[in-house]
């Protein structure tokens, strides 16, 4: 019923399909890095392509790599190209101006956003079904650098403008006047209703263009006269016939720019015709958009390499009859031909959208205007039973169609009515966050405020400063087996934001591995730097806050220490295993936090691992760390020093969703204060007397288990009482004066630490023991000792030790009191 | 963006505002005019309010520039090409040439040729089930083949011992008046017979080479039709289903020679491993040690008795596929140098029925090297006109008659290779650089390498020896794959080192611990 929604007309999309050049033999870059791959160089500079969006021009939709330097364009296509129409049905005049003056407008829009088409025909004009008109393939020059990156030339041989003819060098500056030519030669063609030397021979047409230079008269008139269309011509508006002599002035220099040709009177009466925006405030709401639509179809099994193949655009001849016959040690490839399957063909090939409307035939309507607000029982009832997958795992869920498409419905009407919506996106981003809009929720995620453009636009990217040289040598190993970041563009992209960075922070410095950090942020917002450079900011204090000091090593090694006891709160026998070997996370985990793990991950696993990050505090990576550790455990208990240095120098491949859920589940175990640090950033933290504070490092180091927070323990004994076990240290005679409701009495005197025996400790031994999943709060006080007896635990292997910070006393000032005196209860 | 790009430098003066702005900008101008506009406020510490107004300036600006740029640009060659017709001419000449060498609109539309239809042809039927009559087939002519071979190597010993007997008879008569000359005539008529007789055999046997390859690709083109006709397979009992020719079953019943060659077989010593590379992404290769020799991944044992071997369905499956598999065999400078004379034997031995003989690529590549040489003549280290290549160098031949590989990669080494002090700068090492980046952009996804770069075990190769060449071959293909992967053709997916098969076991595992010490090995996934 409501698949009409997806066959609108204008949700139909194509693929054309070129080789890009093979750089020659053994080429450097001026970095002495090999020379990025001329595919690459063009999947990023056509990223850009994707943000146009004009009534006038197909939309981008994607760009595909293939093997040896092949691309695939994935853009809009609908309608019917204009030579269909051509030598059929005869356009009225009023018919032409008007595709005159959507053809300048469209290409206006090119021109200011420094595109130049160079490739206009009629064969690459979409005429709708209401008379409009959508140019098609218009990025090929741009995003080829101006046709530099590939062999064959990027122009239409009877449409081309004659100084485009003049320069067979690839080395070309793209002159926005060349389209303006092409117009001419589409109009002429429009009005005599006639292809232009169709019959001539590629020789001919390339001699008769040139030729234009010797012609003294009109070029128009002269083209009338060949065509045996005078008649016409003579009989022509003097207004279009002026329009059409401008456009074909042989020196590009008289040729008027779009800009111009639209002030012309002629096109008054179409200009007033705007698209209704109803509302000034905001932008117009669609439900979902092409972009979304294709990758529904993507999910939904849909291969444009396939479609390719399938409809004979990539021919696959096989390799072992093209081979080389021999390669000299400098590189010289010789004897062999040139593949016919690599010239440039320029087919369209139209994508089937079949499968995706059977897949999504049973959809209800409703579901595309879900209800986020109010929700009542009787508008329940007339709703489809939701689709659930929720237990799925996360990479089943993010290729289920049907599953993304509710998340993209709901989250874009969330996302359009952020920062309003924030708790909400806030909620449903604790289910799962779909890939596709996962820029656009993190920006949420991290507040990221409206005006972020301006902000941006005004810092200074371009200065030289002292880190240039650092950022331009990190740049070139950044996360590089990624198309999007190793692409000339995403490191120039890189490369301002981090420059913009240092700018903005001066009292940080660039430290290896801000690149790493910043690489998620460009890669998700690849086509709005200032969003991932606005995300990279907030994100910073958030997580890793003083991390960037020039002198950080407090902070690391405050980090560090408290990853350490989080290891022996967790794991005692990992913690001593490591502990006894001297294997410090000092000697491997220094990158796991600098970088929040972005240096030891590929993107696809942190993208997983900060989609839960973002939503939990900057202990976070903590958790994540013990579970990277948990995942090697049994590697680790056997391994020396040496084995673990080794290990740990090369990460072995981790199972990130394991690691993730372990994660969420300890880091929701842990009371708050257990890895709260001195250094954290008070902006995201409320200090009062209960909260740890002056803590110094020394101790910290001295300290195996955590300390425990006064507030923490007050809230679990009254919440949770069960979940804790409170082990009173202090001698009979204060225990019995006063202590903690539930506590046990285990006298630091009465037990021998000679041995790490649990039983050493007397009758509570058996329970310690059994103590498994419950905290064992240790409270002391200023003549008890609080390092012996907690290591003394550790060493026993008894997990969720720690100890109460600031002693018994601290609990005194608690109100309402949690303590109870002995002599009361019996 | 690159630098080749033509582009100028316009010189921006602004005086309107108490202090003089000034400021190179290139033109054509690619940034955002908006965030050039911040940078002069704050560098010559204008106020924020005038922010509107020097954009629009310096737009303006750009814009005047680049429009003037363009034009002066285009004007020199609009006015070149209004006065000289010559001109035109050449550059008409050069786009037909572009659009006919890169556009397949203009392109001369070449139908499939012979090859391209044969190789379609096979690839369907070996993925089909008519694959085992095939390779049966192909057995069978290869069988014809030995025993063809066989006569004509038993003619000849015959025709040896025959020569010998007569030669021994005629010494002995040497004192009983029988003259020298009259001996050297004799040598000279048992020469002549001798080769003679070899001609003529080689030649019936290529003969019979060229008759059994018409009629195997004659057959297998029908074969095509049968099947596309049929939607079965052929029944046992159809005509199709052997082509029944004389050319199977050779000149009579002779029986082969079972001249056993059963090597003394050393157990072949082999160890296999999953690895990965790379320090973010993880990429995973198969890599795989063991002792053995070239012929053991080329020969396919045919006699009498011989059924087909397994690893030939894998192997005639993968002929026309994007997975072939190559092997690296070191050779000296000559192309087709005796150094490999085995080899070219071995591929002698059953008919080539897809690609040239290995003679005949040979010949073809040494006339392109001749005629390669012969064009750069200025290159100083390589002599005009002559084939001879240079360390580092390698050329590949084709095969479909091997038993497990396609392609081979001559690859030329010299004698620097015996001593111990090669580095990663040595020509072989960048050789097999190159042997890599040529499999990856041919789709060779198999490669089998000589760890030692050496066939023979000598004296100098020590254990020391040994284990500082297998660690620097190790090192540099660990470096090499991990380059190839951003070279963006196909990832080579079995990597196989070869050792001579007479090494020492103990050597033998210590280069095999060796490699996870190199290569990072990939964690095994523990079901739970």
């Amino acid at each position: 019923m409501k698949i009409s929604l997806f066959k609108s007309p204008e949700l139909q999309f194509s693929a054309t399909t070129f080789f890009a050049k093979q750089h020659k033999g053994e080429t450097c870059g001026s970095n002495g890095l090999p020379l990025t791959p001329n595919s690459i160089i063009i999947f990023g500079k056509a990223q850009m392509l994707k943000t146009l969006k004009h009534p006038y021009l197909c939309e981008y939709l994607d760009i595909i790599r293939g093997k040896h330097e092949r691309t695939i364009v994935v853009s809009q296509f609908c309608g019917k190209p204009a030579s269909e129409f051509i030598g059929k049905n005869q356009l009225s005049i009023s018919e032409v101006k008007k595709i005159a003056f959507q053809l300048f407008t469209a290409l206006n829009e090119l021109h200011k956003k420094r595109i130049v088409h160079r490739n206009l025909s009629c064969e690459n004009i979409l005429i709708q079904s209401n008379g409009d008109i959508k140019l098609f393939n218009y990025g090929s020059y741009y995003m080829t650098n101006n046709g530099q990156l590939v062999t064959f030339p990027i122009m239409k041989l009877a449409y081309s403008a004659p100084e485009v003819y003049l320069s067979p060098s690839k080395a070309d500056i793209a002159s926005s006047k060349v389209d303006v030519w092409s117009v001419g030669i589409i109009l002429i063609e429009f009005i005599f209703n006639k292809q232009l030397w169709s019959n001539l021979k590629l020789g001919q047409q390339i001699r008769k263009i040139l030729s234009f230079y010797q012609c003294g008269t009109s070029i128009f008139e002269k083209i009338a006269r060949e065509h045996n269309c005078f008649d016409i011509y003579h009989n022509l508006p003097q207004d279009i016939k002026e329009i059409v002599e401008q456009c074909l002035q042989i020196n590009p220099k008289n040729r008027p720019s779009c800009e111009e040709f639209l002030q012309n009177e002629m096109f008054v009466e179409y200009k007033n015709v705007k698209c209704k925006n109803p509302s000034r405030v905001c932008k117009p709401y669609q439900i979902f958009t092409l972009k979304e639509l294709y990758q529904w179809w993507q999910l939904t099994g849909g291969d444009v390499f396939l479609e390719l193949k399938k409809q004979g655009l990539i021919r696959s001849s096989p390799p072992v009859l093209s081979l080389p016959c021999l390669i000299m040690l400098d590189g010289t490839i010789l004897g062999q031909g040139r593949n016919p399957a690599t010239l440039y063909d320029f087919r369209i090939v139209h994508m089937g959208l079949d499968t995706l409307y059977q897949r999504f035939g049973h959809i209800h309507l409703n579901s595309c205007y879900p209800l986020l607000h109010f929700k009542s029982d009787i508008i329940d009832m007339f709703d489809p039973a939701p689709y659930d997958i929720k237990n799925l795992p996360l990479v089943i869920k993010e290729k289920d169609p049907e599953y993304q498409f509710h998340r993209i419905i709901l989250f874009r009407r969330l996302l359009h009515g952020y920062p309003f919506t924030k708790d909400m996106i806030r909620k449903e981003a604790k289910k799962d966050i779909p890939p596709l809009l996962r820029g656009e929720i993190w920006a949420a995620l991290l507040d990221i405020k409206a005006d972020y453009k301006k902000a941006y636009a005004v810092i200074d990217k371009e200065t030289v400063t002292t880190t240039d040289r650092q950022i331009e040598v990190d740049i070139p190993r950044c996360h590089q087996y990624n198309e999007l970041l190793s692409s000339t563009e995403g490191h120039i992209k890189l490369r301002r934001i981090l420059k913009a960075w240092v700018q903005k922070n001066t009292q940080y410095v660039y430290w290896q591995g801000l690149d790493s950090l910043t690489a998620p942020f460009l890669y998700l917002n690849f086509n709005d730097e200032a969003k991932a450079y606005h995300c990279l900011s907030a994100f910073v204090p958030k997580y890793v806050h003083k991390f960037f000091l020039r002198d950080n090593s407090a902070v690391i090694r405050e980090y560090l220490a408290k990853f350490s006891q989080l290891i022996a709160f967790h794991d005692p026998e990992l913690a001593n295993h490591l502990h006894n070997i001297n294997f410090y996370p000092e000697l491997f985990a220094i990158p796991w936090f600098l970088t929040v793990f972005s240096h030891v991950f590929p993107l696809y696993k942190i993208l997983h691992v900060w989609d839960n990050l973002l939503l939990g505090d900057s202990s976070f990576p903590l958790h994540v760390g013990l579970s990277v550790l948990t995942q090697l455990r049994t590697k680790l208990l056997t391994a020396g020093f040496n084995d673990c240095i080794l290990l740990f120098s090369d990460l072995p491949e981790v199972d990130i969703e394991k690691s993730i859920n372990y994660s969420i589940d300890t880091f929701k175990k842990t009371p708050k204060s257990i890895t709260a640090r001195e250094h954290q950033n008070e902006e995201f933290t409320i200090q009062s007397e209960h909260d740890i504070s002056g803590v110094t490092l020394d101790d910290l180091n001295k300290e195996r288990s955590p300390r425990i927070s006064a507030r923490d323990t007050t809230d679990l004994l009254r919440t949770a009482p069960e979940s804790i076990l409170v082990i009173d240290i202090r001698n009979p005679v204060q225990f019995s004066r006063c202590c903690v409701r539930g506590s046990i009495n285990i006298p630091f005197s009465s037990v021998s630490f000679g041995e790490s025996n649990i039983e050493n400790i007397g009758q509570h031994a058996q329970m310690l023991k059994n103590s498994q999943e419950r905290i064992v709060i240790i409270v002391g006080s200023t003549d008890t000792d609080l390092e012996l007896f907690p290591k003394f635990l550790l060493n026993c292997g008894i997990s969720k030790v720690c100890v109460l910070h600031g002693g018994f006393n601290i609990l005194t000032s608690v109100t309402p009191t949690v303590l109870v005196s002995q002599k009361f209860e019996t | 963006m690159t630098e080749d790009n033509i582009h100028s430098v316009a010189s921006y003066i602004n005086s309107n505002y108490d202090k003089l702005i000034e400021r190179e900008i290139p033109i054509p101008y690619n940034q955002s005019i908006e965030e050039l506009a911040h940078i002069l406020l704050t560098k010559y510490e204008l106020p924020k309010y005038i922010e509107k107004e020097l954009i629009q300036d310096l737009t303006q600006f750009i814009e005047a520039k680049e429009k003037e740029f363009y034009d002066t640009y285009v004007e020199e060659e609009v006015s070149r090409a209004k006065n000289d017709p010559d001109y035109l001419e050449d550059l008409t000449k050069q786009w037909e040439k572009l659009f006919k060498e890169e556009t397949a609109e203009y392109a001369e539309k070449k139908c499939a040729s012979d090859e391209e239809l044969f190789a379609s042809a096979y690839h369907k039927l070996v993925h089909s089930p008519a694959l085992e009559t095939i390779l049966s087939v192909e057995h069978l002519y290869a069988k014809a083949v030995r025993r063809r071979t066989d006569q004509k190597d038993a003619f000849i010993q015959d025709l040896s011992e025959k020569q010998t007997e007569e030669m021994n008879k005629a010494v002995d008569r040497l004192e009983y008046g029988m003259t020298e000359s009259e001996i050297n005539e004799l040598v000279a008529k048992h020469y002549e017979d001798h080769s003679l007789l070899k001609v003529r055999y080689a030649s019936e046997l290529d003969t019979l080479k060229e008759a059994q390859r018409r009629e195997y690709r004659d057959w297998v083109m029908k074969m095509l039709e049968y099947n596309q006709e049929n939607s079965f397979p052929p029944s046992p009992s159809s005509p199709l289903l052997t082509p029944t020719s004389p050319l199977l079953s050779g000149p009579d019943e002779s029986t082969f020679h079972e001249n056993v060659q059963n090597r003394e077989k050393e157990p072949i010593l082999e160890e296999s491993f999953t690895i990965h590379l790379g320090s973010q992404l993880k990429q995973m290769y198969n890599v795989r040690i063991l002792t053995g020799n070239v012929e053991d991944l080329c020969i396919i044992p045919v006699n009498e008795s011989s059924e087909l071997t397994p690893q030939l369905l894998q192997t005639a499956l993968a002929l026309y596929s994007n997975d072939l598999s190559g092997l690296v065999l070191m050779t000296d400078n000559k192309i087709g140098s005796r150094v490999t004379k085995d080899f070219q034997e071995n591929c002698l031995k059953s008919t080539e029925f897809h690609f040239s003989h290995i003679d005949a690529q040979l010949e073809k590549i040494s006339n392109i090297a001749r005629d390669h040489f012969g064009e750069s003549a200025s290159n100083g280290s390589r002599s005009p006109g002559s084939d001879l290549l240079q360390c580092g160098d390698f050329y590949l031949t084709k095969h479909s008659n091997l038993a497990q590989v396609h392609v081979i990669f001559h690859l030329v080494s010299d004698d620097t290779l015996r001593g111990s002090d090669i580095n990663s700068r040595h020509p072989v090492i960048l050789g097999l650089r190159n042997v890599l980046k040529t499999a990856c952009s041919n789709d060779i996804t198999s490669l089998t390498i000589p760890l030692l770069l050496q066939y023979d075990i000598t004296e100098e190769m020590t254990t020391m020896w040994c284990e500082r060449r297998a660690e620097l071959v190790f090192k540099c293909m660990k470096g090499f794959m991990i380059e190839m992967a951003s070279w963006g053709g196909s990832d080579l997916k079995n990597l196989q080192f070869m050792l001579p098969i007479g090494i020492s076991s103990q050597v033998f595992h210590s280069l095999a611990d060796m490699l996870p010490r190199i290569f990072k090995i990939s964690n095994p996934k523990i079901l739970k």
